[in-house]
């Protein structure tokens, strides 16, 4: 996708989504915002790990972290400033821990960052109740659901934005680079530790910023509900069965996954987790390449018909 | 047709729409409610609070229908699983709230999910009766919506006391898990504790998902306390009553908090639970009333209640029954009959004082056998306490 398209198809979007809050259902609203957290989640995972393939569970670390500041700033700082900051937060993490571990590889960097996940948990858990003699945080007012929505909104689109701008860049093109062979790509004078820390680094401010637009959501912040390792499976199963490679493909999975499930969840209550489970295998044997696959082959076709 | 019998017509045909609705069926109360049926809370979930739901529901209807202000009319229970996410619990509530419209709610399982709702209730004006939610913080909220019916852990805490000061215990060692319930329990003991003049001689935390706790209990050993104190979540009350056998560590008094009253406790561990404490509220022996409901817990789901919330979250259920009997589905109305009544319960008389239980005494209870005694406080005791407890099977 052109980036001028792209930015334009975000600009349309927010257009169109914007007024949800005043127009819709309650319920048609929080399935909306979760769609667009799985949005935002999932597009800015694809923009590092689809493009360098390097496979990272640090998800719900960065999400957690986010959360953790919001949670910490709660009654000091303002929301709108709190969001950010959490993003920031997990981004300065990343690229602390990505300086340290970007040189593993495979199952060893998913593993290790799947570790780092279970390590600021800890970590907080300990600070926590040495420092503060509690473990968790209570969010006495939260900000208006109507608030939350646009905050999340905007995020998921500037996720987006970006994803499509670092796409179109040199930058980008380093990161595709990384993919599809480290080495060759720093004997072309790539300085592939940088880009790679840069990279994900990046991502994981979206993830951290989610995290701390989202949780405020939840009343009672603890490490065990925001570190959820759930919430970054989930963002990597979207994305692959999106298509990890491409911008569109995460996009449309986040929300077919995430009404699908809901859907599911709410009509068969007991069976639901079995029927998505047969979906995701079929979906695994018989388009590998993800949901993106499907367009890429009838493009194909149309240019070969 | 003459004007005579036109009208006869017509007042024949308001008559029949006058009876209609009476000899139509009314349309079902309908209660609305998220629980974890997949994840880590599934098991709490499924043991104390969801069974508790559809057996209420199924004995109104039985019993052809809920009284609302006098008339009955059929309950229709809309559950679905909350994943035991956060997020989804208050994606579910908006739904039943916000857009579905449910006449009534019943509570999530766990302290977390309570407070994920908390704000929802408030604002949609929804009267919740939580079994499964302990903690100040909770109730600090001051939410006029929210009752808590479990004993919370202060109250819980000064039972525990009371009994060993009773028992003339003058040490204790007590280990926390690193989470809100723990802190909580801990922070009510530490309270009691020094009002009664029992020393803690030792203390340490562990994390939730603990995996071996072996060395703390060695230690811990040596310093050969009168009282060993866990207040633990079931995994690790399962953890540390197996490891302090294995490394036969056997002080006068054991107790662990969460999992203790489970029916699988005792089916797990077997003999080696005889003379082990816990937090309980009742067993089949404590009043006619707790032995019908375990009868038909165990006709309806062939398996047995826990010995502690299982009680309270039917206790929740036979309140909001009363209270509809009242005043009937007015969400407002029913708050305030909830918030000032008085009620007969399964757990015994309950009412609410600024949303919390203030009638329902902190209780300890020990497996004796195959049944977990109340021990204290000695109204309630359905049997004499094991003191000191007996050396490990």
């Amino acid at each position: 996708m052109r980036l001028a398209t792209a930015l334009a198809a975000c600009a349309i979007a927010g257009l169109v989504l914007a007024p949800a809050p005043w127009l819709v259902s309650d319920f048609a609203l929080s399935l909306t915002l979760s769609c667009l957290m799985y949005v935002g989640l999932a597009v800015s995972w694809a923009m590092f790990s689809g493009a360098t393939n390097y496979l990272s569970l640090a998800t719900a670390a960065f999400f957690g972290i986010g959360a953790y500041v919001t949670a910490w700033g709660h009654g000091t700082l303002p929301y709108a400033v709190a969001v950010p900051l959490g993003g920031l937060a997990a981004a300065l993490f990343a690229a602390a821990i990505g300086a340290a571990v970007l040189h593993l590889r495979g199952a060893y960097f998913a593993v290790i960052t799947f570790g780092l996940g279970e390590l600021v948990r800890h970590a907080i858990t300990y600070g926590e109740k040495t420092w503060a003699r509690t473990v968790g945080r209570v969010i006495s007012d939260p900000p208006a659901t109507e608030t939350v929505y646009l905050v999340v909104l905007a995020l998921a689109l500037a996720a987006v934005a970006t994803a499509a701008a670092v796409r179109a860049s040199r930058f980008g093109l380093a990161l595709a680079g990384v993919g599809s062979d480290e080495e060759r790509a720093r004997t072309l004078g790539v300085n592939t530790r940088l880009v790679k820390t840069g990279g994900f680094a990046l991502a994981a401010f979206f993830a951290g910023a989610l995290g701390a637009a989202v949780a405020v959501r939840w009343t009672y912040i603890e490490p065990a509900s925001v570190f959820n390792p759930f919430i970054g499976f989930q963002t990597v199963l979207i994305a692959m069965v999106g298509g990890a490679h491409t911008l569109a493909g995460p996009i449309a999975s986040a929300v077919v996954f995430s009404v699908l499930t809901e859907l599911l969840r709410l009509q068969f209550p007991y069976a639901y987790l079995i029927v998505l489970g047969a979906l995701l295998i079929l979906l695994v044997l018989y388009l590998p390449g993800g949901l993106a696959s499907l367009l890429e082959r009838w493009k194909w076709r149309q240019r070969h018909a | 047709m003459s004007i005579a019998r036109f009208g006869g017509i017509l007042s024949a045909v308001a008559l029949a729409a006058a009876c209609l609705p009476a000899a139509a069926q009314e349309a079902p109360v309908r209660i609305g409610y998220a629980i974890a049926r997949t994840g880590p809370w599934a098991a709490g979930a499924q043991l104390t609070q969801e069974p508790n739901y559809i057996m209420w529901a199924d004995q109104v209807n039985a019993a052809g229908g809920l009284n609302v202000k006098g008339r009955k009319r059929k309950v229709e229970l809309v559950g679905f699983d909350d994943r035991s996410e956060a997020e989804t619990v208050v994606r579910t509530y908006e739904k039943l709230m916000g857009s579905d419209k449910v006449d009534l709610i019943l509570p999530p399982w766990g302290t977390g999910a309570n407070f994920a709702v908390m704000p929802l209730i408030q604002k949609y004006g929804y009267p919740m009766i939580a079994p499964t939610a302990t903690g100040r913080r909770l109730l600090g909220m001051k939410n006029p919506y929210f009752f808590a019916i479990l004993q919370q852990p202060d109250r819980m805490m000064e039972a525990l006391a009371e009994f060993l000061k009773a028992r003339r215990v003058e040490t204790a060692a007590v280990i926390h898990v690193d989470e809100l319930f723990g802190l909580e329990q801990y922070t009510g003991l530490e309270a009691a504790f020094k009002e009664k003049g029992i020393r803690i001689i030792e203390k340490k935390t562990y994390p939730l998902g603990v995996k071996d706790l072996k060395p703390v209990l060695n230690d811990i050993k040596a310093k050969n306390p009168d009282a060993f104190i866990a207040l633990s979540y079931p995994p690790d009350t399962f953890l540390v009553t197996a490891q302090a056998r294995e490394i036969a560590f056997n002080p006068k008094a054991f107790y662990a908090a969460v999992g203790t009253a489970f029916p699988i406790y005792r089916d797990k561990l077997g003999p080696a639970v005889e003379g082990v404490m816990g937090l309980g509220t009742l067993n089949p022996k404590s009043s006619p009333a707790a032995k019908a409901y375990f009868d038909a817990h165990v006709a309806k789901h062939n398996k047995e209640p826990d010995r502690w919330a299982s009680a309270h979250a039917w206790a929740a259920l036979q309140v909001l029954e009363q209270a509809v009997a009242k005043v009937g589905l007015d969400r407002k109305a029913l708050r305030d009959a909830i918030a000032t009544g008085e009620f007969d319960t399964v757990i015994g008389k309950v009412r609410f004082k600024d949303g919390e239980n203030v009638t329902t005494p902190g209780v300890v209870s020990q497996w004796q056998g195959r049944e977990f005694e109340v021990v204290w406080p000695p109204d309630k005791a359905t049997a004499p306490a094991l003191f000191p407890k007996p050396a490990w099977r």
